[in-house]
Order: structure tokens, then sequence, then C-alpha cells
């Protein structure tokens, strides 16, 4: 045993103490880093020396630092995170989408409603021009009002792309840092030792990377970190960072989508693969919501114009003479799209060969939808998925399905199509017609009863509803005997002449009106053009007649038609095979259905939010209660070690004592 | 169980910063008064505030209709009622005309004061209803409808009834060729069986009454068939208008009845939309009481949280 050895122990004993000091104040120092994992000092027994008396100790040793961390609380905490933000990008989006969807005066139902209630004015005041002129300004305040909210949500496209380029930025940044600390650690593993600074720098990095995009890291033997999106694709591997790209959709170039980019080649990342993240959260929000309040909106705004349209265009204007400029549409609206695919067959001058044409057959049959056109090459028809449902049906070019006709050229069978029928409707609204005498407020025809009718028959309602065959002639309609053929007892016969103006008889034809139904009863539509309603009753020998309207500035047939239109159910209804309609909206329910579809989206979206950042700060605690730093225990090690400090020097002091004894006494 | 400092701070922040917005949430609403002021609120609420203000804006449309249908109707049913009594002093006319002791000269006065009549009438069914129409031009005329031809009085307004879209459809110029010119034929047809005999015009029975008594030198039994077909005639047309008169009444009595359903679905929907995006004050003044309360005690907590440390009884 030599006389040192009391020096040796005491001497280690300082050094252990003081590192475990010097690691005390390092956590104390980043107790407010984010991501900081405590450190601890390992302390160990050197080995004792034998001798013949038995072992004796011989102090301590600093073994290694290490860091207190929980690997699968910091990957749960991740993954949390990466939730939380892909909520949170959505319902930021959302609450800006909402602001669009206005209740009350300021919103898209107000105008439609002031627009069509102007019309129950004109039917009032058929020849006021300033009445007139309300229902201008009325048409271009509900043109506007819809051009308004389409610029708007192409304005939260937008505001998706910047923030979709800021995520993937900042993704290609961070993917970057971490391939540099990944070749750090790799380096510093030769060491022996654990990187405990850089470890933590690293587990930060991926829980960054993770609240853009859903990540799986694969440890390597060398002591790096694999990064893996999209299912498997490769971010970081060792200390190469590929780059994620910003592309535009395949179809739509005004949407983006994510592409990861390996040498050469670049793989498109679909919003289902990406998982979570913000990048995942503004993908969802762009590919659904958005597009859903876009087709809403447009559906809305198509619907409208046609049915106005086609209700303008059967009456007659003030323009002299009478009947002498054809009654002119009242709104336009934006085209119906087909985007090719960008990886469509294109020729040598590299234009696309095959192309898609959309013609809206019957605006009031739209859907609030886009659709995907493929080639099946089982069934060798085209392929149409309605996006909103995911319903298929196999379509040939020329075919009519949900109130657009689909015509197809040239297309190579690997082609593919976006049909956007109504997207973007609104941005191309525009109100028509700047002169008042321009609208339409009486109707071709005037219907009234015979003046030796017997029967209680009144005239309920004159409707157009295909321009009149001949805009001067006449009619007559005859009531006769009971039909016999129909056991109700409820019908009537009646015969019906059309005269010319000369009043040469030049059509006839004969029926059976049933009470409460329109006059001409099927098989026939119209005569003439026109469809009646009776009130009452007709007796035999009754006659109606119906004749060109004598004087159009009076006559406001065609404005109740107009302002008949508010009860219609003509947004979004469905053809049966028996060719009459079914379902559908009227313009006030649709807009009160898109709203509180958004409603409940944000809603939604808000309490997604709240309950994923919840669980992420759970996560993010149950973390930091493993790995993070705590004020009051450091407080408690830096006395513990300290005292221990001042003993390991008390035994130097006894060690020199001892010592100095033996020099004393040897000289 | 460890708690890391950090994030005690941390969450304490979040925690104040959340309740801080409830408060300020809580604050908003009290001073719009409004609970729902975004559909996100709450969808179901603003869809039915949504719904009820198209009706509110709808019944407000619909009583505009109806004031304008009411006032034409009311200015037809007071120019029927003057018709009506021109009708009674022509028909005394008549009967004093078949006096069997006057002359001629003495029956030509009263032809002077029929014709007055019949002009005093004619001007009743041109009679403009003072926003631009005529108060008969039925489906529209654009000069007055009823004009005097040598083959007597012939429409040519655009018979038929004009009507405004009210919560019903209501009538805005009635027919003016049904009330004037198409009374029942008081004649049965010769036939059971056979059509009616063709319906007689007010000017045409008076042109008739006019121009046989105008006629000079006529026998008594003449003059006798003269003034009682013509009063049969005139107490068909005048029971006719008569009929003509009683509905415009009936239709004002409807546009009563019409003007308080419109008047109670605008209530009722002012109400709806009330009940659907209101705040109740009552409810809305204890929640800001509750989180001004909670906020308060979490910054409290706060304040005596961030004291407590081990450093602070350390050393000194």
């Amino acid at each position: 045993m030599s006389g040192t050895a009391l020096f040796s122990i005491g001497v280690r004993a300082l050094a252990a103490n003081y590192a475990a000091l010097q690691t005390t104040g390092h956590n104390i120092a980043n107790a407010n880093v984010a991501g900081y994992s405590r450190q601890r000092v390992e302390l160990e027994t050197s080995l004792g020396q034998f001798t013949g008396s038995g072992f004796f100790g011989r102090g301590v040793d600093v073994a290694t630092v290490t860091r207190s961390h929980n690997q699968f609380l910091t990957r749960e905490a991740a993954t949390a995170r990466s939730l939380a933000s892909a909520d949170a990008a959505r319902e930021h989006q959302l609450s800006q989408l909402e602001l669009i969807f206005k209740s009350g005066e300021q919103g898209l139902g107000h105008a439609t409603g002031q627009f069509l209630n102007a019309m129950s004015d004109l039917a009032s005041r058929p020849y006021d021009s300033a009445t007139r002129t309300v229902v201008l300004s009325r048409a271009d305040a509900l043109a506007q009002r819809f051009v308004e909210a389409g610029v708007q949500l192409e304005s939260v496209q937008r505001g998706v792309n910047e923030g979709l380029r800021a995520s993937v930025d900042a993704v290609n940044s961070l993917a970057a840092s971490l391939a540099e600390i990944n070749n750090r650690i790799a380096a510093a593993r030769g060491l022996g030792q654990p990187a405990n600074d850089l470890l933590d720098q690293r587990d930060r990095l991926v829980a960054e990377i993770s609240s853009h995009v859903q990540i799986a890291t694969i440890p390597a033997d060398d002591g790096t970190v694999g990064v893996f999106v999209g299912g498997g694709q490769r971010l970081v591997l060792g200390n190469r960072a590929e780059k994620l790209q910003l592309v535009g959709d395949l179809f739509d170039g005004s949407r983006s989508a994510v592409a990861i980019t390996e040498g050469a080649n670049q793989q498109r990342l679909g919003s289902a693969a990406l998982g979570s993240g913000s990048i995942a959260g503004l993908l969802r929000f762009q590919n659904e919501d958005l597009v859903t309040a876009r087709t809403r909106v447009g559906q809305m705004v198509a619907a409208i114009s046609e049915a106005v349209n086609a209700q303008q265009m059967l009456g007659l204007n003030l323009q002299l003479p009478p009947g002498s400029v054809p009654s002119a549409a009242m709104f336009e609206v934006g085209d119906p799209l087909a985007l090719p695919a960008s990886t469509n067959a294109k020729d040598l001058a590299g234009a696309y060969i095959g192309a898609v044409t959309l013609t809206v057959q019957d605006a009031s049959q739209l859907e609030a939808s886009e659709y995907r056109l493929q080639f099946d090459n089982g069934a060798g028809q085209w392929r149409l998925t309605r996006l909103s449902d995911n319903l298929v049906r196999l379509v040939n070019s020329g075919d009519v399905v949900d109130g657009m006709q689909i015509d197809i050229t040239n297309a190579a069978a690997t082609d593919q199509f976006l049909l956007q029928p109504v997207t973007r409707a609104a941005v191309g609204m525009r109100a028509l017609l700047t002169d008042p005498r321009d609208i339409a407020a009486a109707s071709p025809l005037v219907a009234s009863t015979g003046g030796a009718n017997s029967g209680t028959a009144a005239i309920g309602a004159l409707t157009m509803v295909t321009p009149p065959v001949d805009a001067t002639a006449s009619v007559t309609v005859t009531f006769g005997a009971i039909d016999g053929g129909d056991p109700s007892g409820r019908s009537r016969l009646y015969d019906w002449t059309m005269f010319d103006s000369g009043g040469n008889p030049i059509a006839s034809g004969s029926g059976s009106w049933a009470a409460g139904e329109p006059l001409p009863a099927p098989p026939d539509a119209d005569i003439n053009g026109f469809q009646l309603s009776l009130t009452g009753v007709p007796a035999e020998f009754d006659t109606l007649e119906i004749v060109p309207t004598p004087y159009p500035e009076q006559n406001n047939g065609n404005a109740v038609a107009l302002a008949a239109l508010r009860d219609k159910a003509l947004v979004g209804r469905d053809l049966m095979a028996d060719g009459s309609f079914a379902g559908g909206a009227t313009f006030t329910e649709a807009y009160v259905a898109a709203l509180s579809d958004v409603g409940v989206r944000a809603q939604s979206a808000q309490s997604s939010a709240t309950i994923s950042s919840a669980l992420a700060s759970q996560a993010e605690a149950a973390r930091a209660g493993e790995a993070g730093v705590n004020l009051d225990e450091e407080a408690a090690r830096l006395i513990q070690f300290q005292q221990s400090y001042q003993a390991a020097a008390k035994v130097l002091q006894v060690a020199q004592s001892v010592f100095d004894t033996l020099l004393e006494t040897t000289t | 169980m460890r708690i890391a400092t950090y994030s005690v701070y941390a969450n304490t922040v979040t925690s104040l910063q959340r309740r801080q917005g409830e408060l300020q949430r809580s604050q908003e609403q009290l001073s719009s008064g409004k609970r729902v002021a975004k559909p996100s609120d709450d969808p179901a609420a603003a869809a039915r505030a949504e719904r009820a203000l198209a009706a509110m804006q709808r019944a407000e449309a619909d009583q505009r209709a109806l004031e304008a249908s009411r006032s034409a109707i009311q200015l037809t049913e007071s120019a029927l009622a003057n018709a009506g009594e021109l009708m009674q002093q022509v028909r005394e006319q008549v009967l004093a005309a078949g006096n069997p002791t006057y002359t001629d000269a003495e029956r030509s006065m009263l032809v002077q004061a029929l014709r007055g009549l019949r002009e005093q009438l004619l001007g009743i069914a041109n009679r403009a209803d003072g926003v631009g129409s005529y108060l008969f031009s039925g489906q529209g005329s654009a000069k007055p409808p009823f004009v005097d031809t040598p083959g007597g009085v012939v429409y040519e307004g655009a018979a038929g009834e004009a009507r405004v879209t009210s919560r019903e459809s209501l009538p805005i110029a009635i027919d003016g060729r049904h009330a004037w010119l198409e009374a029942p034929n008081p004649v049965p047809p010769a036939n059971p069986g056979d059509p009616l005999n063709p319906p007689l015009s007010v000017f045409a029975v008076l042109d008739r009454v006019i121009g046989e008594l105008a006629t000079p030198g006529r026998s008594n039994d003449q003059i006798t068939t003269t003034v009682q077909d013509g009063v049969r005639d005139l107490d068909a047309v005048n029971s006719h208008m008569l009929a003509v008169r009683a509905r415009t009444g009936e239709l004002l009595n409807r546009a009563d009845a019409v003007e308080m359903h419109i008047g109670d679905a605008k209530v009722g929907a002012q109400y709806e939309r009330s009940l659907a995006e209101d705040l109740d004050m009552v409810q809305a003044i204890s929640d800001f009481q509750n989180r001004q309360t909670g906020y308060d005690a979490a910054l409290k907590a706060y304040a005596l949280v961030q004291r407590m440390s081990l450093f602070n009884y350390l050393g000194g």
C-alpha cells in the first residue's frame, strides 16, 4: 500500500464531484432549452487493490455522462405534435374559408333573395322604370357578391400554396441540418462516448420535421438515423438529405402537390401517404374542404344563372316594336373546364392530343363536385368518378351525366382528365343587362276565360315552357263532356285550335284535363309553348283564349314566373328514369346547406385541433417529465455534490497532514 | 412523477392564454349580443338563422306586393261603387222614359241624361290607377282599355287578370272585359243543353236602350217593350257588376287575411332568427363571470407557484 493512495482517492473524488457539479450546472443552464434532455454523470467505484489483508477501495471514477431520454416518449411526442400541426393547419384555413360564407345581410343568400324579390316588385309594377333599374342593380350586386366569393376562394387557394411552400422549405432546411448532425454523430461515435447534446439536437430536428410532415425514423448501426416520408420515400439517409418539392397538381396547375426528388426521379406524394403534419393538413384542406366550398358556390351560380336566363329568354322585353329584339340572357358564368393530366399524350409540338369538352345541358342537375375521367380497359369505356362521393359510372363520348355533356376526342387509353363543371363558375359570373328595358317582364302570351263561360274556371297562371312556335298565333281551348275514361270523374275532355294572325286555323288537338293538373295534359308538354294552370272547374262549352300579349310594357307574366323561381328546387336535382326530377334544393336552401357544411367542417376542425393539441401537450409533458430539467432537483444535487466535493477536499487535507506527519517523523 | 420546470411554465402560460381567449370571446359575445358570429360557432343555428332571414326578406317582398294589390283593388272597388250608383240612375231614367204620357221631345231630355250617364260610366271603366296603369286593364293595356267605336264600346286591353306574387297570388288589375262586357245573358238558351246566349255588355245594353228611346214616332207598346227588355238587361248587367264588386270586397278581405299571415310569418322568422343566433344575456353574463373568476384564479396560482423554488431556501 503506497502512501499516496489517499491522495489519489481524494483527487479522484474531487474530479468526480466537480464533474457532477459541472453537469448539474449544465442542466441548470439548459433548463429552458426546448428539447434539452437533462444529463447526469455516471459514477462508478474503482476496482479495489488486493493486498494480503483484502481488497482496498481506490475511490471513484467518472464512467460517462448520460442523458435522461426515453426514445418511446420522444417518438410519441413527435407523432402527437405532427397530428396536432396537421389539425391546426386545416383549422386555420377553414377559419379563413368560413369568412367567405357570411350569414345575414352580407351573405350570398341575402343577395340572391334580394334579386329574386326584386322580381316580385317588378311583377307589381312591370311598367315602372325605377323598379326595372332596381332589378338590374340587384342583378349586378348578386354577380358581384359571387365574383367576390370566387376571388376570395382563389386567394384562400393561394394562401394554401404559400403555406405549403413555407413548410416544404422548412422541411428541406431541417433535413439538411439533420444530415449534417447525423454526420457529426457518426464521427463522435468513434470516441466511444455518446454525443448527448448532438443527440438532443437531432431529436429536436426530427420533431420539427414531423410537425410539417409525418416521418418514420430508422436508426442505423453507425448511430445515424434514416428519415423516411410518404410511406417509404427517403428524406435523410446518413449524411445525405433529399429534397421535397412543391409542384403543381397533376391536372390543375393552380393547386399544389408535394413531390420528392430522388436522383433524377420525381415522385409525387399523395396527401393520404403524407399522413400528418402541416403539409398533410394543408393538402387535405385543399383537396377536400376547399374543393367542396368552391363547387358548392359554383353549383349555386350555375343553377341560378341558368334558371333566370332561361325564364328571361322566354319573356318579352320592352324594346320596340314588341318582340323585335329577342330577350337576352341576364347572367354569364365561368365556363366548365376539363383539365388534362400533365402526363397525357402530347404531339411533337407539345400540345395535348386528346381533349375533353364539357357542355352544361341542364344546370339544375349539376352536382357540387369535380370528376375524374380515366379509361377503363376492362369495360372498354371511360370511367367517370364523381370525387365528392366516389360514385363511378361508365360513359362514352357524348353522354350526358349529372347535367353535363362529355365529349371526348382523340384521347389515348392512358389519358386522364379532371372535369370541373362548376369550380370556376363564380369567378366568371357577370350581369349582362344594362338597359332596364331589356328585362323581360312580360309573357309573350296571355290567357283569359271566355265571356260566356258558366263554370268557375279561372286562369291560375300561364307559364311559358318553351318559346312559342308562332308568336302571333292565338289558341282557343273548348271544354267538352266529362271524360268517361277517368273513373274518378275528375277529368273533362277538351279540344284546342290554334289560329294564325289572320284567324285561320293552323293546328289543333285534344286531350283530357284532370282537376289540379296543368293544361295541356300529357303527353303534350305545351301548346304553342305555354302551359296553363287553372283554378276552379270549367263547365261544358267553356272556352279559354290564349292570345299574343297586346301590351308587353304593361304585362307582368314573365316577372311572376321569374319571382316563382324562389320556390323551385333548381339546385342539384336528379333526373329520374321516367323523366321527372327528384331532390334538389331552392336557392335559399342551397346556400343554407353550403353555409352549414362549411360551419360543420370548421367546427369539427376546431375540436380536432383542440383535442390533438391537448394530446400533443400531454405527450410533450410526458417526454419532458422524463427528460426535462427540474430546477428543484438540480438545486438538491448542487448541494449534494458540493458537500461531496468539500468532503473530498477534506480527504486531501487529511492525506497531506498524514504525509506531513510521516515527513516530520523521518527527518 | 418528475415535472420539468420548463413545462410547468410553458403549460401555465398556455392555460393562461386559453383562459384569456375564452374571456375575450365571452366579452365579444356580450358586446355584439350575438351568440353565433360565424357558422362554426353553431352550424345548425347559423343555418336556422339564415333560413329565417330569407323568410323575413320574403315576407317583406310579399308585403310590398300585397300593398300594390290592395291599393289597386280598393280603387277598383270604389270605381265599381260609383258605377253602381250611376247604373241605378240609368235604371230610374229608363223606367221614367216608359211613361206613356211622355212625348218624343220629353223623352229626348231623358235620352240626353242617359247619354251623359253612359259617358260617365265609360270614364269609370277607363279610370287610371294613379301609378301608370288602368284599373280595368286586366293583363295590361298601354292606353284606356275601353274604346268607343261606331260599333259600340270594345275592349282593347288584355283580358284576364294580372296577378302579383304575394304569399298568395293576388290580382292587381281585374279583368275589365269580364266586368263590363260579359254579364250573363238573362235570356235562357232556346233548348236545354244548348250553349248559353252571348253575354251582355253594359254599353251595348245602354246603347240599345238609348238608340230605341231616341227613335221618334214609336208606339207605346214598342216603348214598353224597350223599357221592359232594357230594365231586364240593365238589372242583369247591374247584378253582374255587383257580383264583381262583391268579389273585390272579398279580395280586400282576403288581402287582410294574407297580410296577417305575412305579419305572422315575419314575426315568426324574426323570433326564429333571434332564437338561433342571439345571446341569452343572463347565461352570457354568468358565463363571463365564471370565466373571469377562472382567469383570476389561474393568475393567482401562477404567482404563487413561481415563488416556490428550492433555491429560495438555500444558502443566503
